[in-house]
């Protein structure tokens, strides 16, 4: 038994060693471990640049599209005592605002994050961020005369005809939160109900939402400019069009992407400096010209010409903390709404 | 024993705790909301129905499939079996993959049959009908293959003393299948539990179920008790279903019967004028439900580019999983075996506490076990185990010792009781004829059930999906996490990696068994 228990031993000895938990001492090559929300077929690129540019090594943990984007975020909240991860790659700043309020971020305010409009930043430096997708509509191309706002769709002309990916998670969540800030609790709550009684259905995902569109199963659907972008590339009968652009319009609302350092994480100044790459208008032409088309924040950066200027956009003019502060605060009356 | 409990009961234990505490006190509010909402009764029904249906589907093909390649003159049996039993070496979300590829708007369907068809296709497989036709292609093999090696192991004398008075259908209804019955409650009670707890195939195909729903509490909500609470009644669920199988068992009175017979002889049934139309109708269903899907991805995968893309896109993810696969199934091997020996020499309590935790670990969600082992690990002191490849290596532990337990115990049960017997006399502690006397004997059985937790290792995905490492994804995680608007041939050509690098260690397995390798 003494000869198992050594070769056992020897056994695991190199699996201890080679995952090396944050209390270890830093080898000689640098390491930064992010945790990434964002789709891993376009964050992977952008991190292996900044791999091969720095030499510093990057180990991440990708989500998934079952855990709504927000299995890492979880993870960070779980090891907030023990953390694991140096910066979070969030894919809207709506969850990074709640790491900030659980204590779980720490204030950076990169020089890279100069010209990004205050809108899109942290005033602390909690959080900062980059390459944005828009809440847009995707409809199927048999609609003659598609909807030109968020509200239109509890018309009863559009009743049965509208899949929405379930309001609890991911971007729908902080969507349904931002109008509540910008319509106000009561209207916000009234919207929802005329939704209902609209016989909207529920998806999954915005994916899944996109895909029924694509199917011809609903006419339209309310879905990240990513997910819009993607099944127009790929062929399927659909077209995207920005809601919400008239002049005294809500505005369409904006979902950055988000930089996030996490406090007490193992590699600070490698987190610093991936968090300065992220920011960076490189990568932010980069992930322009991915297939999930996102904006750049940044001024003049250029892009491909299916890509909106943010310029040429009417916004909705919403705080991202009021939001995460909303988002809290209808979660239960959200629950009810959906079933749960 | 202990590295049981450590790394599968512990986690759940220290869950448990936790659910029904707050703030330092007694406390069943997690659970309150959790029996109070209507969501979540329908979402346990929705559970109910998929395991149920799946169940009934998997013991409908799997016993005549199991009867056929067991005892029948069929020819191919062996081809039939290595090709029927494939989708349990899988994880059961690539089946889904193929069938949706063969749905898609350019898939095979649409092409042969047109479009209208391929949303017909479509629509049967999103929802529950989709659920249930790949749940019971994924875990047939496992009925079959415990009917199988379970029929191998019924005494010729008794079909015999049958067959004088009774053709063999009448035997194989009256003589054979009763006995075998306590395999067929066990493969069912399995199926039952492996459905139950399912999160890959549910989400993609569009059902709700309530294994999904801990995840989703963990993921959506950042609570973790209340996805704490949300896992336990699964955790319970195990525990009831196995413990009525193990009632049922006990009541008829004989074993599971699912023990190697390897060397013994059997009779084999003759199916004779239906000999032809059932190679027909069986190897119809098999390229149908398991060859098809895969062909369909080896479509849609295209040309040599497409795999070479793929290796350099996930090729790390896919030798982390190999590594890892093969120490936890060297570990398994060891483990199980120290196990099977344990339960051999103590068949009384001992013996019959650590096959049953064995196998209520292995029947437990891949999620529940990955958020006890975060509930139990992320602790600064244990930073050794938690943010290195060693807590993936325990949860494996936890989860598939009782495959490798099982297939020891029957290695085992080839070694002559002499020899063991003889060394013990002899004076020779138990832990020297553990190493020196029974593992040489038992090599190949060892060797069977490494490979065996070699592959479960590689497949899993549930419980590797919460806990991995920063930068230790394996490749059925890197095929999740790209499925977020991954390229399809990409995806299609990491799914078909997959299933060769898991057919090469079968390969080998079978190459080591040989003819004389049975089940049980």
């Amino acid at each position: 038994m003494r000869r198992f228990t050594v070769l056992l031993t020897l056994a695991l000895l190199p699996f201890a060693a080679c995952g090396r938990g944050p209390a270890a001492p830093m080898a000689k090559k640098q390491n930064v471990v992010v945790y990434v929300s964002e789709d891993q077929v376009f964050s992977q690129p952008v991190l292996e640049r900044f791999e091969r540019e720095t030499g510093i090594r990057v180990r991440a943990v990708y989500d998934t599209e079952e855990a709504k984007s927000t299995g890492v975020m979880n993870r960070l909240l779980a090891e907030k005592d023990n953390p694991q991860a140096d910066l979070y790659w969030a894919n809207e700043p709506i969850r990074a605002e709640i790491l900030k309020q659980r204590g779980v971020a720490e204030a950076y305010l990169s020089p890279a994050a100069e010209g990004i409009p205050p809108l899109f930043r942290d005033p602390e430096g909690y959080w900062t961020g980059f390459s944005a997708r828009l809440r847009v509509f995707v409809v199927n191309t048999s609609v003659e005369s598609p909807p030109h706002s968020v509200l239109d769709l509890a018309d009863p002309a559009w009743r049965a005809e509208v899949v929405l990916a379930n309001p609890l998670f991911g971007t729908t969540t902080s969507h349904v939160a931002a109008l509540y800030v910008a319509l106000g609790d009561d209207a916000g709550r009234l919207f929802l109900d005329r939704l209902e009684a609209n016989e909207i259905r529920l998806t999954t995902s915005n994916g899944e939402s996109a895909d029924q569109v694509a199917a011809g199963q609903a006419a339209l659907s309310l879905v990240d400019s990513d997910d819009a972008v993607n099944r127009m590339r790929r062929g399927d009968p659909v077209r995207m069009i920005i809601p919400d652009q008239s002049v005294d319009g809500l505005g369409c609302f904006v979902v950055p992407n988000a930089v996030v350092l996490i406090h007490g994480g193992p590699h600070p100044k490698a987190a610093r400096r991936l968090a300065d790459f992220l920011l960076s208008p490189d990568t932010e032409q980069q992930l322009a010209e991915a297939d999930c088309a996102q904006i750049p924040l940044h001024p003049g950066v250029p892009v491909p010409e299916d890509v909106p200027h943010l310029e040429s956009l009417d916004l909705m003019d919403v705080s991202f903390a009021a939001v995460a502060q909303k988002m809290v605060e209808i979660q239960p009356e959200l629950k009810e709404w959906v079933g749960y | 024993m202990l590295l049981l409990v450590v790394a599968g009961l512990l986690p759940i234990a220290v869950m448990v705790a936790r659910s029904v505490t707050a703030a330092g006190h007694l406390s069943f509010e997690a659970y309150r909301g959790l029996l109070t909402s209507p969501r979540q009764w329908l979402l346990v029904w929705n559970s109910l129905t998929l395991a149920t249906l799946t169940t009934l589907g998997a013991v409908a093909l799997g016993l005549p499939a199991g009867i056929l390649v067991g005892r029948t003159d069929l020819p191919g049996r062996r081809a039939l079996t290595a090709l029927l039993a494939m989708p349990l070496l899988l994880p059961p979300y690539l089946t889904a993959v193929g069938w949706m590829a063969a749905g898609s708007e350019n898939g095979p369907v649409a092409n042969l049959l047109g479009q209208g068809a391929a949303q017909a296709l479509f629509r049967f497989l999103f929802g529950l009908p989709g659920c249930v036709l790949v749940l019971t292609t994924a875990f047939t093999p496992l009925v079959m293959l415990l009917v199988a090696a379970a029929l191998r192991g019924v005494p010729p004398r008794l079909e015999e003393a049958g067959l004088l008075v009774a053709p063999w259908p009448t035997v194989l209804r009256r003589v054979s299948l009763p006995l075998v019955a306590p395999g067929i409650l066990l493969g069912a009670a399995l199926v039952f539990l492996l459905a139950l707890g399912e999160v890959s195939v549910p989400p993609s195909l569009r059902y709700r179920v309530f294994a999904v729903e801990s995840l989703s509490q963990f993921s959506a909500f950042y609570d973790l008790t209340a996805a704490t609470a949300a896992a336990m009644p699964l955790a319970a669920l195990t525990a009831v279903v196995l413990g009525l199988e193990a009632l049922a068992v006990r009541r008829s009175g004989t074993a599971h019967g699912v023990g190697v017979l390897a060397g013994g002889s059997v009779l084999t049934i003759p199916l004779g004028k239906l000999r032809h139309p059932a190679t027909v109708a069986v190897w119809t269903v098999a390229v149908l439900l398991v060859g098809g899907p895969l062909m369909i991805l080896v479509g849609q995968a295209g040309g040599l580019g497409t795999y070479v893309e793929a290796l350099h896109s996930a090729g790390d993810s896919l030798w982390r999983g190999v590594a890892l696969a093969v120490v936890g199934g060297a570990l398994l091997a060891g483990l199980g075996f120290v196990l099977a020996m344990l339960v051999r020499e103590r068949p009384g309590g001992a013996g019959t506490a650590v096959d049953a935790t064995a196998l209520f670990l292995f029947a437990v969600p891949g999620t529940v076990m990955g958020v006890g082992l975060i509930v139990l690990w992320n602790r600064p002191w244990a930073n050794f185990v938690y943010a290195t490849p060693l807590i993936l290596l325990l949860g494996y532990l936890a989860r598939y010792t009782a495959v490798t337990l099982r297939l020891s115990r029957a290695a085992l049960e080839l070694v002559p009781e002499g020899q063991i017997e003889a060394a013990r006399v002899a004076g020779i502690g138990w832990g020297r004829r553990l190493v020196w006397v029974a593992a040489p004997a038992a090599w190949r059985g060892i060797a069977a059930a490494g490979l065996a937790g070699a592959v479960f290792c590689l497949r899993d995905v549930g419980m590797t999906l919460l806990v991995h490492p920063p930068g230790w994804d394996t490749l059925p995680v890197r095929i999740m996490t790209l499925a977020a608007n991954g390229a399809p041939s990409l995806i299609a050509a990491l799914c078909m990696i997959l299933v060769a690098v898991t057919v090469v260690p079968v390969a080998v397995l079978s190459m080591i068994l040989g003819r004389r390798a049975v089940v049980r």
